[in-house]
């Protein structure tokens, strides 16, 4: 029989954690479906369990005093979606992650555990440069989410650790133009297909000084590459048109999808050229839609 | 009181029960003493079984095979052919085929002990696709060239004869796939004994065909089998013949065993393991002249039917027979076949058979219309049956036909002619059309020499009535449109009328709930009952009357040519989608649907509201997104998360028309309608999709990554 843990607190938690390797589950909504074994069966987990989705220490969203923004792992996808605190990136894929009654118990830090490359959040998590704090009995450390999941379902997670908090750093100057686009399986209640997270920093005289894009779904992790978004850095937003071909192109080479390939590709390609064609005419409102 | 006229909507009878939750299904029932059981199948798609090693079983477990059927009993499950038998014994055919039950009482130890045994087998090369079938890959297990079955019609001049005269000759290869049928209950069956006869719950459509599929296991008379059917939700098929699968195995355990067992399956099961709408190759070969007109159709139309026969023959012959769809073709020749693979075995799904022709009818007419440079509506109606008309088994269009009036319905609220002109082609919007029709009732005299329904009504000396026939409520609507017809004929409140789920032991048998015949032959069975019983009913306290099917004159059939009138009547439609294409996704908005529909006359409106409702955007889901692949014998789809299935966020609202043409032979006029709004909307969303991209589509699903494709590489 595997053992289920329920630790009343963050500390109880670790320990358990460093001496069963139980693994957190808190809205179980990836495990207790890959586990399940038919109606009326409990699940059977290759290992112990312990359910956190009751650790006051795991939920809750802050700013922090250096303008960075604060959740806990246990926060739910809805909880996210209805924050004013929470950049609208990641309120936007929140906001469209499965249906309700999944996004009521889906929390930020099983989405980031599962490291699945067609997880919502990580694509607009990685966008904004978050970090993940992990907790053990030793104490803390905090990973840049990019490194963190280095392919698909695999993390750098040790046996000992937790995912605790996911930490956004506020960009040094907000962002000119937004972009965020979920292609599903079907309109609502759907896993996504392919994904563009993407922003854009414009300063008065038309430089383009901060600019992102991630692409979820096209390849076995979560695409972002930031030296070739540093080839539009620096350049003037007019100069998107002349820049173009030669930046799709090279996006074109960092994503690596393994299905439908043709598709990734080609509507990744048109989704990045529509939104830099359209910043560069520089329109009033700041989502490309 | 004042009555009102049958069409009004009335709540359904089992409305408050369903949306509230308070129904209970078959897995809300327990019995005294009931054990559990899991299927132990096979993980192969073709070989031998060498050997099962069963786990040491606790006390109170069982592992039952067919060696556990009595040596009076045969291992075979009679559906319309007897070839699929109940427990593999050598041979398996599908991943999935049933080879034994575990049964006890905890379900934890049952998922152990299924963990822990072990089945060795002797792998042989399967033949998956309908190419691989025909080739025989791995050799044919079936006769000697893996067809099951196969039929040809002709009507007119020979078609070598044809082609020889042609001008200009028009070929194109039409494919559609595996559907799941995705009831929201899933399958669920529980056997128990009661004095000397054997119990089943099912939920399931056709009660008394699980009594003849499963007496034979054990040898026993029909009246030994009591099947009740508990309340069904949804089956489209899945639960016409399937739900024997499940009877048969836990009627041989309970035998065995001797107390009561259920079989409720989880939705990946459900998913994986049963049965599917049959995938289709149709070629169609049309003959012109040098002015364009058509001079005939060759058309060769393949169904994967997978690993046993089951009702795949009378699949097949409805294909076959709608596979010129509306029109009526100076010379025809049309050949179907079906071919054995290692695929779980294809069976009835809304439509059955007809949905895959009609696809590829309409698909051929819209790229015949296309090819000549004309508009694919003008060319459709040159060619339209009507009243008189021959058949493609040279038979007659018996009523009247009033595509014109229901396509200048549809044509008009969609706007569709100036739409379809200034839409053009390539420009990412489109628009489409397509018409379609189903047979309804059992093709040709089926009702007559098969099944010769029949229906009971009963008054209880407190006024009631009960309505006994074996017909089911599987979502559909029927309990509420049969107790209407009922209560309108004795002029009686539609409470004073009684219809529960049947009881093979206390109804007559009525025939299956399939076919589209319910409302068309048993409505028409209870209304008869129901004008015998007004005469005494006023002077009579308890008594009761039944009436048999009467064939109507003037339908000949020879079943074995497959000649003359397949159907007593035929339901129409007509579909306008209208669609644009995202320039960067390629994801497909739906703008716009219209439909009109002839069921004769409705028998209550919100009931036909729902019914379109349901088969149209069924259909679309069909053409769009679900998408069920089988990899090597294995469907790579198991759940709802990854076959799509749409939701009411993906379609919007339709405009539904009907048009009034009351059928002689029905209940008030009505005839068949639950199949034929499944038929045709597929194709008038493929026509919209093809104008907007510029490209033509000859197989569905078509989701985004398709349109992708086309748009790249062209056709």
């Amino acid at each position: 029989m595997v053992s289920t843990y329920i630790p009343k607190t963050l500390e109880e938690a670790l320990i358990i954690r460093k001496e069963t390797g139980a693994r957190p589950l808190s809205g179980g909504t990836d495990l207790m479906v890959q586990y399940r074994r038919g109606i009326g069966v409990t699940p059977k987990f290759p290992w112990p369990i312990m359910i956190v989705s009751n650790l006051k220490e795991l939920i809750g969203i802050n700013e922090t005093p250096d303008g960075s923004l604060c959740i806990g792992s246990a926060t739910t996808s809805s909880e996210i979606a209805a924050s004013p605190l929470v950049p609208w990136h990641v309120r936007e894929a929140s906001s469209r992650m499965g249906a309700i009654s999944l996004r009521n118990l889906a929390t930020i830090g099983g989405n980031i555990g599962n490291a699945s490359p067609k997880g919502d959040l990580p694509a607009t998590l990685i966008l904004l440069d978050a970090s993940v704090v992990l907790a053990s009995v030793e104490g803390e450390r905090t990973v840049l989410l990019d490194d963190f999941i280095y392919g698909a379902k695999k993390t750098l997670l040790q046996d000992d650790e937790i995912i605790t908090k996911i930490i956004i750093p506020k960009p040094a100057r907000p962002f000119t133009y937004r972009w965020y686009r979920k292609i599903g399986t079907r309109r609502a209640n759907a896993i996504t297909k392919l994904s563009l997270s993407a922003a854009i920093t414009i300063d008065e005289k038309g430089v383009i000084t901060d600019f992102r894009a991630s692409s979820g779904a096209a390849g076995p992790k979560i695409a972002r590459n930031k030296a070739l978004e540093a080839t539009l850095i620096g350049k003037n937003v007019e100069d998107i048109p002349s820049l173009l071909p030669s930046f799709l192109a090279d996006y074109d080479k960092i994503i690596s999808p393994h299905a439908m390939p043709e598709y990734r590709r080609t509507s990744t390609k048109r989704m990045l050229e529509y939104f830099l064609t359209e910043v560069s005419k520089r329109p009033s409102g700041e989502i490309i839609e | 009181m004042a009555k009102m006229p049958i069409e009004t909507a009335v709540r359904r009878s089992d409305a408050i029960a369903k949306a509230s939750g308070t129904q209970k299904y078959l897995s809300d029932m327990t019995f005294e003493g009931m054990l559990y059981s899991r299927m132990v199948r096979s993980s192969i798609p073709r070989g031998i079984i060498k050997n099962i090693e069963v786990p040491s079983l606790p006390e109170g477990y069982y592992f039952i095979s067919h060696k556990d059927i009595p040596p009076e009993g045969k291992n075979e499950l009679w559906m319309i052919a007897k070839d699929w038998k109940c427990f593999a014994e050598n041979e398996v055919r599908y991943v999935g085929e049933t080879i034994g039950l575990l049964v006890g009482p905890d379900r934890n130890v049952l998922a152990n002990l299924l963990d822990d045994l072990i089945i060795t087998y002797e792998e042989h090369e399967p033949a998956i696709s309908i190419e691989e079938g025909l080739a025989c890959k791995g050799g044919a297990f079936v006769n000697d060239t893996n067809i099951f079955c196969e039929l040809e019609i002709k009507t007119g001049d020979e078609m070598d004869e044809v082609f020889n005269r042609a001008d200009r000759v028009f070929e194109e290869t039409y494919r559609t796939g595996f559907q799941e049928h995705v009831h929201l209950e899933t399958n669920s069956v529980a056997c128990v004994q009661e004095d000397d006869a054997f119990v089943i719950y099912a939920s399931a459509q056709c009660p008394f065909y699980i009594r003849k599929s499963i007496a034979g296991l054990l040898n026993i008379p029909y009246d030994k089998i009591i099947v009740r059917q508990t309340t069904t939700g949804g089956a489209f098929g899945g639960k016409e013949h399937f739900p024997d699968v499940l009877a048969g195995p836990l009627l041989v355990a309970v035998n065995t065993i001797g107390k009561p067992i259920q079989m409720v399956f989880d939705r990946s099961e459900d998913m994986e393991f049963s049965v599917k709408r049959h995938p289709s190759r149709t070629i169609i070969k049309t003959a012109l002249d040098d002015k364009g007109a058509i001079l005939g159709m060759d058309i060769d139309v393949v169904y994967n039917v997978g690993g046993y026969l089951s009702c795949s023959f009378v699949v097949l012959q409805r294909g076959v027979f709608h596979a010129t769809g509306c029109y009526g073709i100076p010379s025809t020749r049309i050949h179907g076949r079906g071919v054995a693979t290692n695929t779980f075995p294809s069976d009835a799904f809304r439509g059955f058979g007809a949905p895959q022709t009609l696809f590829a009818i309409e698909r051929h007419m819209d790229h015949l219309a296309n090819f000549l440079g004309r508009d694919p509506l003008e060319l459709r109606n040159e060619y339209l049956l009507k009243k008189g008309s021959l058949t493609n088994t040279n038979g007659h269009v018996y009523e009247e036909v009033k595509l014109p009036e229901m396509i200048k319905q549809i044509t008009d609220a969609s706007d569709y002619w100036r739409k379809a002109k200034e839409y053009g082609r390539g420009t990412g919007k489109g628009i489409g059309i397509a018409l379609y029709n189903h047979g309804g009732a059992f093709t040709g005299n089926g009702e007559q020499m098969i099944i010769k329904g029949h229906a009971r009504l009963h008054k209880h000396s407190d006024g009631t009535v009960d309505i006994l026939v074996g017909s089911t409520e599987m979502g559909q609507g029927f309990q509420t449109a049969l107790r209407k017809i009922a209560a309108q004929v004795l002029d009686l409140d539609l409470h004073m009328i009684n219809y529960d789920n049947p009881d093979t032991s206390k109804v007559p048998d009525s025939g299956p709930t399939a076919a589209s015949r319910s409302t068309m032959i048993v409505g028409k069975l209870v209304e008869r009952a129901a004008l015998l019983m007004k005469k005494r009913y006023d002077s009579e306290e308890d008594f009761h009357v039944e009436v048999e099917y009467e064939h109507p004159e003037g339908f000949p059939w020879d079943q074995n040519t497959f000649q003359g009138d397949a159907y007593l009547g035929y339901g129409w439609g007509a579909a306008v989608v209208e669609v644009e294409v995202d320039a960067l996704t390629s994801e497909v908005e739906t703008k716009g649907i219209w439909v009109s529909h002839d069921v004769g006359h409705p028998i209550d409106e919100l009931l036909i509201r729902g019914q379109v409702n349901g088969g149209v955007i069924q259909s679309l889901g069909y053409a769009s997104m679900e998408k069920m692949e089988n990899k090597k014998g294995y469907f790579k789809q198991n759940s709802m998360s990854d076959y799509i299935i749409p939701t009411s966020m993906d379609f919007p609202k339709m405009e539904s028309f009907l048009v009034d043409n009351p059928y002689e032979f029905g209940p008030f006029g009505a005839k068949g309608m639950g199949e034929l709004v499944f038929n045709g909307a597929d194709a008038a969303f493929c026509e919209a999709v093809s104008r907007a991209i510029d490209r033509r589509i000859c197989e569905i699903p078509i989701p985004p990554e398709t349109i992708v494709e086309l748009e790249i590489h062209g056709n």
